[in-house]
């Protein structure tokens, strides 16, 4: 089920194959002010926003190899808002020189059926969590530093409890495969955050 | 002789007041941006603009201490006609700021000491500096030089140096736990940690297969994750029998078949 690097297939028509760039890290509850604070002042001049997201993964497995995932997102605070549903794929296994993640990302935006449709697919939910933080945006970059909640009683999102004391923050930048200086960009962000934060990217196989 | 200061007065004033004019175009730019667009100006062009005042006053004051300069203390000027009427050449010279030459603008334009205030407090200040006598005085400019040259070493050293003596200070105000970001990032990454519980055969048998597992992310998560996860199986270990078919992947087994169907079928909606 794994697809060959986007980057080296053509591009044949259609969307344009997006790459997600992201660089992970984390900050303490007790330093979590201090961190927005220097958000606000380095991100673009706009209302802080606050969202409170659940999220499903969906998992299909396949007779051989690795599942295929989907995420499903909603969102908590506006319940009307279409649901969105993303794909990632496998980090690209570019350069080591490279300084953040890369991977293809597909998003969409669907309707409130999503879960019923993807059942039907034959997609089994896999876990799901609900997060709740803030958003900031500078240009095309994009930082998201978010609690985790692990939800207890499944579909039960108003008992939730915290995953860890810790907040989790993202840098991510949505750009077309082959833009390489996007990740520059992102680290000389990312060094502004220390030493509050160190944002690295983080491969998550290795920690499976 | 004469002729000479006096055209060298007149020249130095000329400059004077072009230079003196940039001074107040510049302030008056500087007013403008702060007024209108406050909410685009960043910190670094406050600084510029604050740069070129500083820098327009140095000219002014390099003009004024140059020796081609005459004194200007050595002249007077005494109003000779004050009235209360507009005074229309007057008034175009200031750009209206100044429209009548009267009784009320004197004291203000035509000053030579500072403000009776500012007299006052420039009277104490060096009644109390003659107080405390010369050495004394002396050491206390001696501590003030110690102090800034202290404070320009620190500030003008290599980056490593300042880096080495502040990460000291900041090991116990860590904010953030290298830990802490591993479990989120795994838990966003594949739901490690999060209450997915796939047990790999019947629920029975799996528990102390699946006890382990949570445990080893014990003291990596510092809130308990444990219980968390065994919770749910708890509640799946009660009704055993009777799998919800909402509860997903509890039982591989189940998910196979029903994917094997999917597959015989194919595409239903092709036939």
């Amino acid at each position: 089920m794994e697809a060959p690097p986007v980057t080296v297939m053509p591009v044949t028509g259609g969307t344009i194959n997006m790459m997600e760039y992201l660089l992970q890290g984390s900050v303490l509850d007790q330093a979590l002010d201090s961190l927005l604070h220097r958000l606000r002042g380095l991100c673009d001049n706009m209302e802080p926003e606050s969202f409170a997201d659940h999220e499903m993964v969906y998992l299909l497995k396949g007779q051989q190899g690795n599942p295929f995932l989907l995420r499903a997102r909603r969102s908590l605070a506006h319940p009307p808002a279409p649901w969105h549903l993303r794909y990632l794929g496998q980090p690209e296994v570019g350069d080591k020189s490279r300084h953040a993640l890369v991977r293809n990302c597909v998003d969409v935006a669907t309707s409130h059926s999503l879960p019923e449709f993807l059942n039907e697919m034959g997609f089994r939910m896999d876990h799901e969590f609900v997060a709740k933080g803030h958003i900031f945006r500078k240009g095309s970059l994009k930082v998201v530093v978010s609690k985790l909640f692990r939800v207890l009683v499944q579909g039960n999102t108003e008992n939730t409890e915290p995953l860890s004391l810790s907040y989790l923050v993202e840098l991510s930048v949505l750009a077309p495969a082959g833009q390489d200086t996007v990740s520059e960009d992102m680290r000389a962000f990312a060094e502004q955050l220390k030493p509050l934060v160190h944002l690295e990217k983080i491969d998550p196989k290795r920690h499976m | 002789m004469q002729q000479r200061e006096e055209k060298q007065l007149e020249a130095s004033i000329e400059s004077l007041i072009s230079r003196v004019a940039y001074l107040k175009n510049s302030l008056q730019n500087f007013i403008f941006k702060l007024e209108n667009e406050y909410d685009r100006l960043t910190w670094p062009s406050v600084l510029d603009n604050f740069a070129l005042l500083s820098g327009q006053l140095n000219t002014i004051n390099k003009l004024l201490r140059n020796e081609k300069t005459p004194s200007f203390r050595s002249q007077v000027i005494i109003p000779l006609l004050l009235s209360q009427d507009r005074d229309e050449e007057l008034a175009k010279l200031t750009e209206v700021r100044v429209p009548v030459f009267s009784h009320e603008i004197v004291p203000d334009h035509l000053r030579t000491k500072p403000d009776p205030e500012v007299e006052e407090q420039e009277k104490q200040l060096s009644a109390e500096a003659a107080r405390i006598g010369p050495e004394a005085a002396q050491k206390q400019i001696q501590t003030l030089n110690k102090l800034c040259s202290n404070l320009l070493e620190k500030l003008n050293n290599p980056r490593e140096e300042r880096d080495t003596e502040s990460g000291a200070l900041r090991q116990n105000k860590a904010s953030f736990n290298p830990a802490d970001t591993t479990a989120l990032v795994a838990a966003v990454g594949f739901g490690k940690g999060l209450a997915k519980c796939r047990p790999p055969g019947p629920v029975g048998p799996a528990q102390p297969g699946q006890g382990p597992v949570p445990a080893g992310q014990g003291p990596t998560l510092q809130q308990v994750a444990i219980p968390g996860c065994s919770g749910q199986q708890a509640a799946i270990g009660g009704p055993v029998p009777p799998q919800q078919p909402g509860q997903p992947g509890k039982i591989p087994s189940n998910i196979k078949t029903n994917i094997k169907s999917a597959s015989a079928s194919l595409h239903p909606y092709s036939r």
